[in-house]
């Protein structure tokens, strides 16, 4: 009756309908007699199940994240096309439903279909339920329960019951015994993960699940996803978590810490154990997708070197020390720096692995209690261009759009940027748009995995973005291919641009840059051209001399074409920490505070200071290299670092020693005894994300719930806790440590973050700006940009100092990136079974290079650059062009660090990882280093 | 059957051919891991797809290393009994290891059927069997008798090359929508056994939007005991590319692919020399005969699978991927070749369109009978006393092609498969019920199918006969579905285990079995399987009956 009058109100109301008046009808069908709306183009599956539930008719081929495919038929109905007529078994699942149609769901010849069909498929399937690990948890259990399968009445007949077991690899398992043969595992290769590691061999009642050609997990091209493992509706591919097993468990949901994609966890736990990750399916960011590090890479939280207890360094020896103990010093310690040297002798480096309100309040600890704008983070070293350049161009220093938008886009370009391995989830996402013919231009030195699939691949030398994207502006101008309205309504600065561009020297832009003009013409054709155009940047965009100035480029890309203020178009860098944007957005910089209000503007000087009850300086504080700088010179007394490795992470380490050594009081706060931990006076153990709770913001500035799964290991505490600790007893009045609570403070003084509260996030969080009434924003800059107009701006390319001093001696470029195993310094991921899969840093090599050095695949070779030098296996791969080498800086055993420079940014002072003058040879000492031997 | 794949493989131009290059890598009867690997870096997929795609087919998966002769194991030729000795005498010659089978090569009227060094022979004596692998020259073609009764359609002598492809000249000085009103008018239908309206599919892939369009001829005719195709292939090659042409001229496709089975080595010369032939006179190629209309086709030679005569399979196989049969919708006119729209068609089914071009859809479709337009190739095999190729009216009594083309059977016979082994049984005693058209056969609860005839001799066990066709099902399943994958074993088992052990079949569970195959299978192989079967139940209880429990 309910669903009578549902119905009725649906057609008065002209639901379905294409004018308001309600004069057109609801197109209905008939479930076992029952009319109920359709929508267009759903299979009747999906009309079911909104009419019926989850589980009107059982499935096994089906899975919520996968084309539909009808290999099981258990999910078949009777359809007649009008009452009473002729019906016919289809399978729902990809039978479109049709106008008038009567469904049957259940009559008795679906249920003998069904019956039958799963009774063939216990034919060739182990009868070992009880003992089977997805015991209670297995789809085809399910369905047989269901269908009400008594016994098997065939003979006995052919079997697979023999096939062995793979258990040759850190992550996956199979157990093909248990197969059916619904292909989900395949499908989910293809179609989530877009790796094709699995395929079916054979045909028909032989044909097998295989890995690469046949061969086991451990020797295939798998990436380690477990989308095959989580698709699998029986124990078929599983993992070694056996994440599928039915433990007595509790699912908790939380965000992932590894990168800036923000993928949703369901984190199965009991008791203080971890038992499995999985990847919910409703999550708007990674439905049901996630990738090695955050589907698997989490055991580091019990690891035996975790710290577990405050560190006070004495006699050059770290003993453990009690909570009070450690504060203690750290407050006398602090206070004497601040009474004897002023606050500015003291700074704060902050972590974008921690939550927003963890961030939040290490800048208010620096500003409000230390009385010092010297805060600053990780995205110093990141993307700190990203929001200075785009602030410049745009007025906001984020994403603009959201990466759903790529349903809605023609064109991709990837500016540096390597998302397969560095943002696997949208890396896969873009993979799969590419595959299916959205144009996508990638604009790296490395032949990356996206590359191959790019329809223009321009490998340019390292450093020489900006002498692209001129050509690129350029030719779009000579073409006329510019939007001329929207730059006339909504960009300024563009006849002094295009009189600059315009008169670019493209010869020498394509000697600088070693690309033909005519690749860049067509690709800037590409972009210009295709009606909705994407872009997405990463830090082989910012860590560059010209960083900033590329990043403006991006922007007028952008404005020039009109490819900004709507779905599918915009400027979308790949934020790298799970964090780095919220840590930016709660004020971890010195110039900015929470909110991005300028702190040496005096009206927002008196805004934070009545809200923080404490008197502010005025002055813009030091930047990471400066505090380096400044320790250097002897100003900078003491300094507090929480999960940022600066020693294996920052350039120059030497350096970066040198300049903790001379730093009177070093605190660090870590989940590791880190190569910068070493060189602390107190490390603090910090919690890790499965233990605290707060919201992370991703890189399309989505602000998620992060949930806390256990109790901090040991005597460690959230990082959050910590601060409010010093801060009372340095006597500031600071409630202790709550997510909801620091949410509330949070909106009160960041503008974009006046609508959040900790309920309304709820399961997929919310996209800041947040209004007051709790509506979020997926595209900025619709209407007007931030700052009012786009602001185009022209800059000549300029060559890096590092080529000019040191090309004659050192005539190779290294560039620095990172893999998809490994997580920057690798102290978490170093201790997982990813240390299985990538056991090492390896440098990527030309074959003509290496033949021209003899140096052959897997050799050690020495890598050596005016500060150091380095010894590291070979990787001959045509991945690079001749002249270009590229690694990873994941282990400390390597410390490729060694060899990067001092030179940043010009404007934002992000250093140049990506463009580092070296010289390559064999190295002196034979030896290559065995799988395995390189852990923790 | 993988969306990314089509894409993928379809990046490059149909004369790049990824299932060609892994056919021509199997230089020693399957391609090595390695070329499978470049060729899979090459077409940006899996090395596990190259390897699944490869290990599909019976002429490339790694059993097949080494084999030089394949022995026919189609219906016909079982049904003549003449394969067991054939094996013994070529075993003489060939050790046991290096043959195979392949699954009818279409020398149903003559059996004794084997290919060799990539030919095929039948009704070879021992001593030209000798002859034959002493490595002198030999060299012996099959015949068959062609014949016609009423209009002759396609049988009938077209004269020259410039004389068929002077109707292809007026076809272009029409419009698009002129020449397919002709062929909706005509009312032909498709010869692949759906009896589908060609004109149907044609507008659906005329009305898709989209630049790049295929005409694919599904020349698979793997139904055991049909050869109706091969003669059309063989000897009315033009008849098969101008039906493609004119396709392609209607719907604005460029491209035409003929994918023709492996078992027919001489249908796929005759058709690339028929291409080359028309090429050089210039009835193909860009802006063909100045109508400013482009058109090129791209021989694709199979290699081995039955189900590949399913038209979503056959697209899977031409794009590289393993060919399962794919779901629907989308229709291959929506989304067929790489993803792209598509109208895929039978050999016969094409073969008509110059017929109607020249005489017009009218004078087709008063041909036959109201809902049959045109006529129909039949094929009988050695159980008849003059087997060949036959072509009749839609309409026409079966027993006039039976005995008036056919001459009669030269042994007692006591039923027939006509259609090809999804279609019925017919028992001998009903042959005077029916007509040669769909309706007919329908009405019998019988298919016309292929229109293929195959005669099951008095004294051949039905019970063998069906596990034969429970046999052939299993091996040509490609294992998507699981009726069709599980069922076709299980069926096979148990008439076997019927047929060979103290072992009766419950007919509850043997009923149950056929209901799956029949209502759950995904397409016409697993769901066709359940009609000769059912036929066999209703007709021949009485033979069947021991193997059943009571």
């Amino acid at each position: 009756m309910i669903i009578d009058k549902k119905i009725q109100e649906l057609q008065s109301n002209g639901h379905n309908g294409q004018n308001g008046n309600g004069s057109v009808q609801v197109k209905l069908a008939n479930i076992n007699g029952r009319p109920y709306p359709i929508e267009k183009g759903e299979t009747i599956l999906t009309f079911l199940r909104r009419h019926m539930g989850e589980n009107p008719v059982p499935t096994l081929c089906d899975a919520p994240n996968l084309d539909p495919f009808g290999s099981c038929r258990v999910c078949s109905v009777e359809v007649a096309r009008e009452q009473g007529g002729a019906v016919k078994t289809m399978a729902s699942c990809h039978t479109p439903v049709g106008e008038g149609q009567h469904i049957f769901t259940d009559t008795a010849s679906v249920k003998r279909l069904r019956k039958n069909i799963i009774e063939l498929v216990l034919t060739d399937h182990p009868l070992d339920c009880l003992t089977c690990e997805v015991n209670g948890n297995c789809e085809l259990q399910d369905v047989a329960a269901q269908v009400g399968i008594r016994g098997v009445r065939y003979p006995d007949g052919k079997t697979h019951l023999d096939r062995e077991k793979d258990l040759s690899h850190p992550y996956m398992t199979s157990d093909l015994s248990k197969c059916i043969n619904c292909y989900r595992c395949v499908r989910a290769c293809d179609e989530v993960q877009g790796e094709f590691v699995l395929s079916m061999a054979g045909r028909g009642f032989d044909s097998k699940i295989i890995k690469g050609m046949d061969t086991s997990f451990f020797e295939s091209d798998c990436v380690s996803c477990g989308a095959c493992s989580q698709a699998c509706p029986t124990s078929a591919i599983s993992d070694i978590f056996e994440s599928k097993a039915l433990k007595i468990a509790e699912k908790t949901r939380t965000v992932c810490t590894y990168c800036g994609v923000g993928c949703n966890l369901e984190v199965s736990h009991s008791g203080d154990e971890i038992h499995s990750i999985q990847a919910p399916y409703d999550a708007a960011v990674n439905g049901g997708h996630t990738c090695l590090k955050g589907r698997y890479a989490f055991s580091f939280y019990d690891h035996p070197e975790r710290l577990r207890n405050p560190l006070i360094k004495k006699n050059g020896k770290f003993v453990e020390a009690t909570w009070d103990e450690a504060y203690d010093l750290i407050v006398s310690k602090l206070n004497a720096a601040k009474s004897k040297f002023g606050s500015d002798s003291i700074a704060g480096i902050s972590s974008s692995r921690c939550t927003n309100e963890e961030n939040y309040l290490m800048q208010k600890f620096i500003r409000a209690v230390i009385g010092t704008n010297n805060i600053d983070g990780c995205a110093r070293v990141c993307h700190s261009p990203t929001a200075l350049g785009m602030q410049r161009a745009f007025g906001t220093g984020a994403a603009t759009n959201s990466i759903e938008d790529l349903e809605f886009t023609n064109c991709m370009m990837v500016i540096g940027a390597n998302p397969s391995d560095g943002h696997p989830v949208t890396g896969a996402k873009l993979k799969q748009y590419a595959m299916k013919g959205t144009k996508l231009i990638v604009i790296d030195p490395r032949k990356t995995e996206l590359a191959k699939y790019a329809d223009y691949h321009l490998p340019l030398r390292p450093g020489t973005n900006v002498a692209v994207l001129n050509m690129m502006l350029h030719y779009i101008l000579k073409e006329g291919l510019e939007d001329k309205n929207f730059i006339a309504d909504r960009a300024e600065g563009f006849d002094d641009f295009r009189k600059e561009i315009l008169n670019l020297d493209i010869a020498k832009m394509e000697e600088v840059s070693g690309l033909d003009r005519n690749l860049v013409r067509e690709a800037a054709i590409c972009y210009a051209t295709s009606g909705n155009a994407m872009s997405f940047h990463g830090l082989g965009v910012t860590e560059h001399f010209q960083g900033t100035y590329t990043v403006q480029l991006i922007a007028d890309l952008a404005i020039v074409t009109g490819n900004i203020g709507r779905r599918g178009v915009g400027v979308n860098p790949l934020r790298g920490q799970n964090n780095v944007q919220g840590s930016a957005d709660m004020g971890v910089q010195p110039h900015q505070g929470a909110g991005y209000m300028d702190i040496t503007k005096p009206n927002n000087q008196k805004l934070y200071e009545e809200f923080y009850r404490r008197p502010l300086p005025l002055e813009i504080g030091l930047k990471i290299p400066e505090m380096f700088e400044a320790a250097l010179e002897g100003n900078l007394k003491a300094i507090w670092i929480i999960g940022e490795d600066v020693v294996q992470t920052d350039p120059n380490t030497q350096k970066v020693i040198k300049a903790l050594e001379a730093t009177d009081f070093v605190v660090v706060q870590e989940l590791f005894m880190t190569e910068t931990a070493k060189y602390a006076d107190v490390v603090l153990p910090g919690a890790s994300f499965l233990e605290k709770s707060g919201t992370f913001t991703n890189g399309e500035r989505r602000v998620q719930r992060v949930n806390a799964i256990l109790d901090p290991v040991g005597n460690s505490k959230p990082d959050g806790q910590i601060i409010v600790d010093v801060m009372n007893r340095m006597g500031y009045d600071q409630p202790d440590y709550t997510p909801d609570g620091m949410l509330e403070e949070i909106s009160q003084i960041v503008p974009f973050f006046k609508g959040i509260t900790w309920e309304r996030l709820g399961k997929n969080g919310l996209q800041w700006p947040v209004a007051e009434d709790g509506t979020d924003t997926q595209i900025l800059h619709e209407e007007t940009f931030k700052r009012g107009l786009g602001k185009v701006s022209f800059f000549p390319f300029e060559e890096t100092a590092e080529i000019k001093e040191h090309q004659k001696d050192y005539p190779f470029i290294l560039t620095t990136n990172r893999n998809l195993e490994h997580y920057n310094c690798g102290a978490m991921t170093r201790r997982t079974n990813n240390v299985q899969i990538s056991t090492e840093d390896l440098l990527w090599i030309n074959p003509n290079d290496a033949e021209s050095k003899g140096i052959k695949d897997g050799e050690m070779v020495c890598i050596e650059s005016p500060r150091g030098k380095v010894d590291i296996k070979a990787w001959v791969t045509d991945g690079v062009k001749p002249g270009i080498l590229s690694t990873t800086f994941h282990f400390p055993e390597i410390m490729v660090n060694n060899l990067t420079s001092d030179i940043m940014d010009s404007q934002a002072m992000c250093p140049e990882y990506k463009v580092v003058a070296v010289n390559i040879r064999k190295a002196r000492k034979v030896g290559m280093r065995k799988i395995g031997e390189v852990t923790s | 059957m993988s969306k990314n794949i089509s894409y993928l493989t379809g990046r490059k131009s149909p004369t790049d051919n990824l299932f060609e290059k892994i056919s021509q890598a199997a230089v020693e009867g399957t391609p090595t891991k390695e070329d499978l690997k470049n060729l899979a870096d090459e077409f940006l997929i899996g090395a596990a797809n190259t390897y699944g795609t490869a290990t599909f087919y019976d002429f490339l998966k790694p059993e097949n290393k080494g084999k030089e002769v394949y022995i026919c194991n189609g219906s016909a030729c079982l049904c003549a009994g003449t394969q067991d000795d054939l094996k013994d005498n070529i075993e003489k010659h060939v050790s046991a290891d290096k043959i195979g089978h392949m699954t009818c090569l279409g020398r149903c009227h003559e059996n004794g059927a084997f290919n060799y060094n990539g030919e095929n022979y039948s009704n070879l004596k021992a001593s030209e069997i000798a002859d034959l692998f002493s490595e002198k020259v030999f060299s012996k073609k099959d015949k068959y008798t062609v014949g016609y009764v009423g209009t002759p359609v396609l049988t009938k002598e077209w004269g020259s090359t410039d004389d068929i492809y002077a109707i292809l000249k007026s076809t272009l000085k029409q419009s698009r929508d002129e020449v397919l009103t002709e062929i909706v008018t005509a009312n032909v239908r498709g010869r692949g056994g759906a009896g589908f309206p060609m004109g149907f599919k044609l507008e659906g892939c005329k009305n898709e939007k989209s630049d790049r369009k295929f005409i694919v001829c599904n020349a698979d005719e793997g139904d055991p005991g049909a050869y109706t195709d091969r003669y059309l292939l063989e000897e009315r090659p033009h008849l098969v590319l101008m039906g493609m042409i004119i396709a392609g001229y209607v719907v604005g496709a460029e491209w035409g692919i003929v994918y023709i089975r492996g078992e027919y080595p001489e249908s796929v010369t005759v058709i690339q020399n028929a291409v080359q032939e028309i090429l050089n006179a210039g009835y193909l190629g860009d802006d063909i005969l100045g109508s400013g209309f482009n058109f090129h086709f791209k021989v694709i030679k199979a290699q081995g699978a039955y189900i590949c005569g399913e038209e979503t399979a056959l697209l899977s196989s031409i794009e590289g991927q393993r060919p399962e049969v794919r779901i629907r919708p989308p229709y291959p006119t929506q989304q067929g070749l790489f993803n792209l729209p598509t109208v895929v068609n039978n050999v016969e089914t094409l073969a008509a369109i110059p017929f109607v071009m020249k005489h017009g859809g009218d004078h087709y479709r008063k041909i036959g009978t109201t809902k049959s337009s045109g006529t129909k190739l039949m094929s009988l095999d050695s159980s008849f006393k003059n087997p060949g190729v036959y072509e009749v009216e839609m309409g026409t009594p079966l027993k006039t092609v039976l005995n008036d083309l056919g001459g009669g059977f030269a042994k007692k016979i006591k039923a027939l498969h006509i259609g090809g082994p999804l279609c019925g049984l017919v028992p001998v005693w009903m042959v005077d019920d029916l007509t040669v058209d769909f309706e007919s056969f329908n009405q019998h609860n019988f298919l016309l199918g292929h229109a293929s005839v195959v005669g099951i001799p008095e004294n051949f066990p039905m019970v063998q006969y069906l596990e034969h066709l429970f046999e052939f099902t299993a091996a040509e399943s490609c294992g998507k579905c699981f009726p069709c994958r599980l069922g076709s074993v299980r069926g096979q088992e148990l008439l076997n285990k019927a047929q060979n052990e103290d072992y009766k079949i419950s007919r509850e569970l043997f009923d149950d079995l056929v209901e799956t195959l029949e209502k759950g299978s995904l397409c016409a192989l697993g769901g066709g399987l359940p009609l000769p079967v059912k036929n066999a139940l209703e007709h021949f209880e009485g033979e069947l009956s021991e193997y059943f429990k009571k």
